[in-house]
């Protein structure tokens, strides 16, 4: 139930969790080029709260492994200005929610910086940043601002399910030119502490390889409904559409991989198919990236056998209890009980 | 400044209140967190921060406060919260997420809200400062002799919004007092490595402002420093800025497993509450039964508290919806 | 069968860990060396690696408790 396990002949599965196919990707593509370096808060000794940094500082040492003070608007400023002149940063935002300290240099400087110079000033810049909640740690550490994110023209976004998928895209994203915001869900990162969803923990090739942006995967072909997710919706998704077969109703879940670029083919291509859509995102539901799927399905004129759904954080901060925390998620048994009326209005 | 021999016998045993708290929150906490330690589980769940070894810092400085000056706190909050006066029931009944919480369960550990007493916190690094300058500020326009005080960590200091605010309060004359606890570490980052001076009261030169240090985690010298401060800026003489040294004797968060930290390191540091108790018994302040009595008495309290948190409901799931808005 | 064996030095005193995420299932071929599962005690976590290349048979599932010194599986 992988999203893209590739495995090749001859060599035997090898699994890993995200965080640490993070950081064979970034230590790769260190070896490989010089002018790749990593900053952040607790990223060098701590090996990054999410695991993702670890072991790079013993191989790289502190000039190429920074750790930061707790000075965002100045580390991210700073990484623009490295990118400028040469090198490609891979920087840590610990939590997504601790944009408001640093947007500007994010959407105003390294999202823009390319355009208004005319193409002469690129940023090949790299913002990982963990996002999602579920455990408990309430409104200013939960949140996935998926949409924040992708709204803002100029970043590529990117929002791995699952181990191999992270290697391929970090690997993309840092040899990108361009800012790209690396999304990881906390839920997936292989943090036992965290929990972890066994479904992220796949099979990653030793090879460096690249997954390109703007391709969604199929992880579960189907033909009565679509289920669009992306992170650790897909996960839900995924278990949803087991129930779903039991009783009969074949759903096919797309996995986004990459919200800018946006892979409307895909989505479109499998909404035709099918007929239905539901989309599935743990981001707040209002003005974003539910809306956006949902528009361009509409948009593109196929035809619908039933309107087509969301299921998406409601429009309040997270809080903290999970008595309110939990039932406001995203969970497979909504995505059911939702693709059953969906189904079932269609027919 | 010397506390008086009540100031000190409030003093120590809000201190051993705050750790008897704190205590019963770290076992509350590790419920269901076995064999597996997944913070999602358990009664409390989330990230937890204690603060034992930095109570005097708390005490100290809200020795000179009321229910209506004005406090901000970090992500590390409970010995601040207790020391100003939060509602202790309501505060351990939040960080419960139950219904009878500070918050109806909203907010938790890291939110810890009680306007009575003009108290609250939030999770990221220095948002405090501003609101606390413009309390003092809002305090100062109104002719009212409130102070604000905002709490945070020496981390904290390398954050946009500390030298934004500090040049605020400066150029307002704000009725604010700075309080850095400097417990040395910003989660796994030493000071010395993410600061470029040793001490940061030497920055408050730099906004015209007057800087102290006061070293050994010592409430009685924390005492008289912050007295100082929190009268000058209630006399409209404007703004100051106090370090602390300060210890963690804990991890980052429940679950940090330290390795980062020197040998030794923690060995170290001394608990400054058996210090107090001692000082306190050489002093004549304190004596045995005295102490017995009043630890006794904190306990109850805490456990009141906590065992009214276990016992109250949780909230609806259609509570999450309201108070999004006044 | 080559067991996998949990050092009785890897932690001190009586209290148990457990496998927090198996990264193979039971069945599958691993390579000696491969990072096979993610023990936690109390806060902390260790790798557990392949001891020789063979078949896993995992003989504690994850999140039950174990002692230290004990083995959690084999490779056959
Ligand atoms: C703006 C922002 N950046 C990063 C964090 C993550 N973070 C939480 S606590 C912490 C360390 C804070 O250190 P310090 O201010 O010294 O306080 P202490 O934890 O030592 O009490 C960090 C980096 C945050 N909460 N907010």
């Amino acid at each position: 139930m992988t999203a893209t396990a590739t495995i090749l002949p001859n060599r035997t599965r090898r699994n890993l969790t995200i965080a640490k196919a993070m950081a064979e990707a970034i230590a790769q593509e260190m070896r490989r080029d010089d002018s790749v370096l990593v900053l952040g808060e607790d990223i060098a000794a701590l090996g990054g709260v999410f695991g993702n940094t670890r072991g790079l500082l013993d191989e790289f040492g502190p000039a190429r492994v920074r750790d930061t003070p707790i000075s965002e608007t100045g580390f991210i400023g700073a990484a623009v200005g490295m990118a400028a002149v040469g090198l490609r940063p891979v920087v840590e935002l610990m939590f997504v929610d601790f944009f408001g300290v640093c947007m500007d240099a994010i959407y105003n400087l390294a999202a823009k910086n390319c355009y208004f110079s005319g193409g002469q000033s690129p940023v090949p810049l790299v913002l990982m940043t963990s996002v999602g909640g579920g455990y408990g740690d309430a409104g200013q550490h939960s949140q996935c601002l998926y949409g924040t994110f992708a709204h803002l023209p100029g970043m590529k976004v990117v929002v791995p399910s699952n181990a191999h998928d992270a290697k391929g895209l970090m690997i993309r994203a840092i040899r990108d030119d361009n800012p790209v915001i690396f999304m990881f869900h906390k839920a997936l990162q292989g943090m036992g502490w965290l929990g972890t969803v066994q479904g992220s923990i796949t099979d990653v090739p030793e090879d460096a390889y690249e997954i390109p942006f703007g391709q969604a995967a199929i992880c579960r072909a189907g033909n009565d409904i679509c289920i669009v997710s992306l992170g650790a919706g897909v996960h839900l998704a995924l278990d949803a559409a087991q129930s779903l077969g039991e009783e009969g109703i074949a759903a096919e879940v797309v996995d986004l991989r990459t919200l800018v670029p946006l892979d409307r083919a895909t989505i479109i291509a499998s909404t035709a198919k099918t007929g239905r859509l539901l989309v599935v995102d743990e981001d707040y539901q209002s003005f974003g990236v539910s809306g956006e799927i949902i528009a361009s399905v509409v948009e593109s004129g196929v035809a619908l056998k039933a309107p087509p759904r969301r299921i998406a954080f409601p429009d309040i901060p997270i809080p903290f209890s999970p008595a309110l925390e939990h039932p406001a998620l995203p969970s497979a048994a909504k995505i059911v009980a939702t693709a059953r009326q969906i189904v079932r209005a269609g027919r | 400044m010397r506390p008086s021999p009540k100031q000190w016998l409030w003093m120590y045993q809000t201190m051993v209140k705050s750790r008897i708290f704190e205590e019963r929150i770290a076992a509350a906490y590790f419920e269901g967190k076995s064999p597996v330690f997944n913070m999602a589980n358990g009664p409390i769940p989330g990230e937890m921060h204690l603060s034992n070894g930095q109570e005097p810092c708390a005490v100290g400085v809200c020795a000179h406060l009321d229910a209506g000056d004005f406090v901000t706190a970090t992500h590390r909050p409970h010995h601040i919260a207790i020391a100003k006066g939060v509602d202790l029931d309501a505060m351990a009944a939040e960080i419960f997420g139950k219904a009878t919480g500070l918050s109806g369960g909203r907010g938790g550990h890291m939110h810890i809200f009680d306007a009575a007493v003009n108290f609250c916190c939030s999770g990221i690094i220095a948002q405090g400062m501003g609101p606390a300058v413009g309390a003092a500020t809002a305090f100062k326009l109104r002719n009212e002799r409130r102070v604000a005080v905002s709490f945070i960590g020496e981390g904290a200091a390398n954050q946009g919004a500390f030298h934004e605010s500090l040049n605020l309060a400066a150029i307002w004359q704000a009725p604010v007092v700075i309080v850095i606890e400097d417990n040395a570490w910003g989660i796994s980052v030493a000071k010395a490595q993410s600061t470029a001076v040793p001490q940061n009261d030497a920055r408050a030169a730099a906004y015209g402002m007057p800087g102290h240090r006061v070293a050994g985690n010592d409430p009685e010298a924390i005492f008289a420093v912050a007295g100082a401060a929190i009268a000058r800026a209630r006399a409209g003489e404007g703004p100051s800025l106090i370090e602390i040294e300060t210890h963690r004797l804990a991890g980052h968060f429940i679950g940090d497993a330290e390795g980062y930290r020197p040998k030794g390191e923690k060995e170290a540091l001394t608990d400054p509450i058996p210090q107090l108790r001692a000082k306190l018994l050489g002093l004549g302040i304190l004596d045995p039964t005295a102490d017995r009595a009043l630890t006794d008495e904190a306990e109850a309290l805490v456990d009141r508290a906590i065992s009214k948190a276990r016992a109250a409901a949780y909230p609806v799931p259609e509570q999450a919806y309201e108070k999004v808005f006044a | 069968m080559i067991p996998v064996v949990i050092p009785a030095d890897l932690w001190e005193g009586e209290i148990e860990g457990a496998v927090s995420a198996w990264l193979f299932a039971d069945g599958d071929a691993v390579r000696a060396g491969d990072l096979i599962a993610e023990v936690m005690v109390e806060k902390t976590s260790f790798d557990v690696t392949a001891p020789a290349a063979g078949i896993l048979r995992i003989r504690v599932p994850a999140e039950q408790p174990f002692k230290r010194g004990s083995i959690i599986a084999a490779i056959a």
